[in-house]
């Protein structure tokens, strides 16, 4: 058995395995974990030809240190965290990049930290991450301790096996293959359309308290992670947070405690909640929420259904068009490769 | 009352159901923690189950004590179709109760036997408890570990069910500054339920003692130790 493919020397802030996540266990309080972009987990995936759901690295803010053990080609999208080769050249987000043996991948973070980067950036390998299926989905599951990497972050000494190591790694390369590149076009189907957000969508209810969470100008707390995140800013008016008889509640609510200060449920939400829920963050702006980095400021402005759906829909739409210019741009490549250059 | 099972039939008055935003429906069967309720609630998850198998823009219900969250893929079915979706499942829950017979469920099935190392550093909460109802620890051991819990839905975490059956007299607010870590198979009290905390995680339950059983085993083929409608009996260790 030959070792991975990339090996870790530095886990980075949190780094974790993440697929489309594990929706079919909530019943169990399982919380559905996956990436918290889902958009940006799906360009990194297409751009190394893997369906857009396959397992890659998330990773938040810092990023890990990696060496290359064997050679591979890697799709990069969502923040830019500042990849590059060591001593080398930088590895841009929204484009697939070949590595070679012995090279040292830094992913050191932005070094200006601005609150407008995003926070989360995702590394797909051919086939997607080789860890065991836990529960349907090879997500890390970090509440429960399994999923991923044994149920934990990337540390030291961890390897990384691609799923399709073996083709992915000996596949001959030609020297003029161009490496793929994330067709950017405007509006949403830009790699990085999520990557400086400052507003989310949101539909309301089902209690009470729209309007004057839209009237604040809000701050992502410091207490700000995978489960959720805390706003910062003047609580609400008495009265609009509060308790509620324990119920299931889904990625993006906003939740409002008796004390005004709203909470937005993440990708690792707990499956139940008992606070109010005045708004639901629209599902074509959960790639957003999953960008926010602490100190960012941030706007909450309701939408009704049919702009919320108009939304979504335009998100798939943008992905299909992008994986079906990449397979024409891969196809193109496959060409080249055959007739010897 | 702690030994009577819920019995699953729907509660007078049809259920609400309203979109939670845009890929989500709540149906909601009011406020109350009544046993009774959350086993309905059980019993329409049951039959969204079933239905969705044919119906693949539907996806897991997550039932709680008084309602089911049903989520669905906006773009795959209207809200119309979706709520009407949720309706037939709560007609076939009915109609399903109505042939199973009031009182079916809960106490058919084995009691779910839990020992517990009661107070000392497993159950730090212990003596606090007892002094709020005016009570000794032993006292509190004795009752906690008499009644007959009827698990009303698992959630908050993987495996976490919430039991009701408490007794009246250890009926507890949670501790007013949540612990930061809660060990594995620690039991605790909170509000009108006891719970046993599959995994370590931040928690405000009152502790009053801990289990070595393993409440949640992603391998194994049922991950989950307790199940909805399941009766659950709290066996005191005693150091020899």
């Amino acid at each position: 058995m030959t070792g991975p493919a990339l090996e870790v020397l530095d886990g980075g802030l949190l780094t974790t395995v993440q697929d489309a996540g594990r929706p079919d266990w909530t019943h169990l309080g399982v919380p559905a974990s996956g990436a918290a972009d889902p958009w940006s987990l799906a360009v990194a995936n297409l751009l190394v030809g893997n369906d857009p759901g396959r397992a890659a690295l998330e990773m938040t803010l810092v990023g890990p240190t990696l060496v290359v053990r064997g050679a591979i080609t890697v799709g990069l999208a969502g923040a830019d965290l500042g990849a590059r080769i060591r001593d080398g050249r930088r590895l841009a987000p929204g484009r697939s990049h070949r590595l070679g043996a012995g090279d040292f991948v830094e992913i050191p973070g932005d070094s200006r930290s601005l609150p407008s980067t995003g926070a989360r950036a995702y590394l797909a390998v051919p086939g997607g991450v080789d860890v065991p299926l836990v529960l349907g989905s090879r997500s890390t599951c970090l509440a429960g301790g399994f999923g991923g990497l044994d149920g934990r972050a990337l540390r030291l000494g961890d390897g990384i096996w691609p799923a399709l190591a073996a083709a992915a790694g000996s596949a001959p390369v030609g020297a003029v293959r161009p490496e793929l590149v994330w067709p950017e076009a405007d509006g949403a189907d830009r790699f990085d359309a999520v990557v400086t957000p400052a507003t989310l969508r949101v539909v309301v209810g089902p209690a009470p308290g729209l309007d004057a969470l839209g009237t604040i100008d809000w701050r992502v707390g410091t207490a700000a992670n995978r489960v959720g995140i805390r706003l910062d800013g003047e609580p609400l008016p008495d009265g609009i947070g509060g308790e509620t008889t324990t119920h299931g509640v889904p990625w993006g609510a906003i939740q409002v405690p008796p004390d005004g200060r709203p909470i937005i449920l993440g990708a690792d939400h707990q499956t139940t909640g008992g606070y109010r829920v005045v708004a639901v963050v629209i599902s074509a702006d959960l790639a957003v929420l999953g960008q926010l980095r602490p100190g960012a400021s941030l706007r909450l402005v309701a939408v009704d259904r049919p702009a919320a759906l108009r939304a979504l829909r335009a998100r798939r739409d943008a992905l299909s068009a992008g994986a079906a210019a990449l397979r024409d741009a891969a196809g193109w490549d496959a060409l080249i490769d055959s007739a010897g250059g | 009352m702690p030994d009577r099972g819920p019995s699953g039939s729907p509660p007078s008055g049809s259920p609400s159901i309203e979109p939670v935003g845009d890929a989500g429906l709540l149906i909601s069967l009011g406020s109350t923690t009544d046993p009774d309720v959350a086993a309905w609630a059980q019993a329409i998850a049951a039959a969204i189950d079933t239905a969705r198998a044919a119906t693949p823009a539907i996806g897991r219900p997550v039932p709680a004590h008084a309602s089911v969250l049903v989520p669905f893929d906006p773009l795959a079915i209207e809200l119309e179709d979706a709520i009407d979706f949720a309706r037939q499942a709560v007609v076939a829950a009915e109609a399903g109760s109505s042939v199973a017979g009031a009182g079916a469920g809960a106490d058919d099935g084995p009691v779910i036997e839990i020992p517990v190392r009661y107070g000392g550093p497993d159950g730090p909460d212990l003596d606090a408890v007892a002094g709020l109802h005016g009570l000794r620890p032993d006292e509190v051991v004795d009752l906690h570990a008499s009644a007959r819990y009827h698990v009303l839905f698992l959630g908050f975490g993987p495996g976490f069910g919430y039991l009701g059956g408490l007794p009246a007299a250890l009926v507890t607010p949670r501790r007013a500054s949540p612990r930061e870590r809660v060990p594995a198979g620690s039991v605790g009290i909170a509000g009108e339920h006891t719970a046993v905390y599959p995994l370590a995680m931040p928690g405000g339950w009152q502790l009053i003692g801990r289990t070595d059983r393993v409440l949640f085993d992603p391998d194994r083929p049922d991950p989950a130790l307790l199940r909805p409608g399941a009766t659950v009996r709290f066996v005191p260790l005693r150091d020899e």
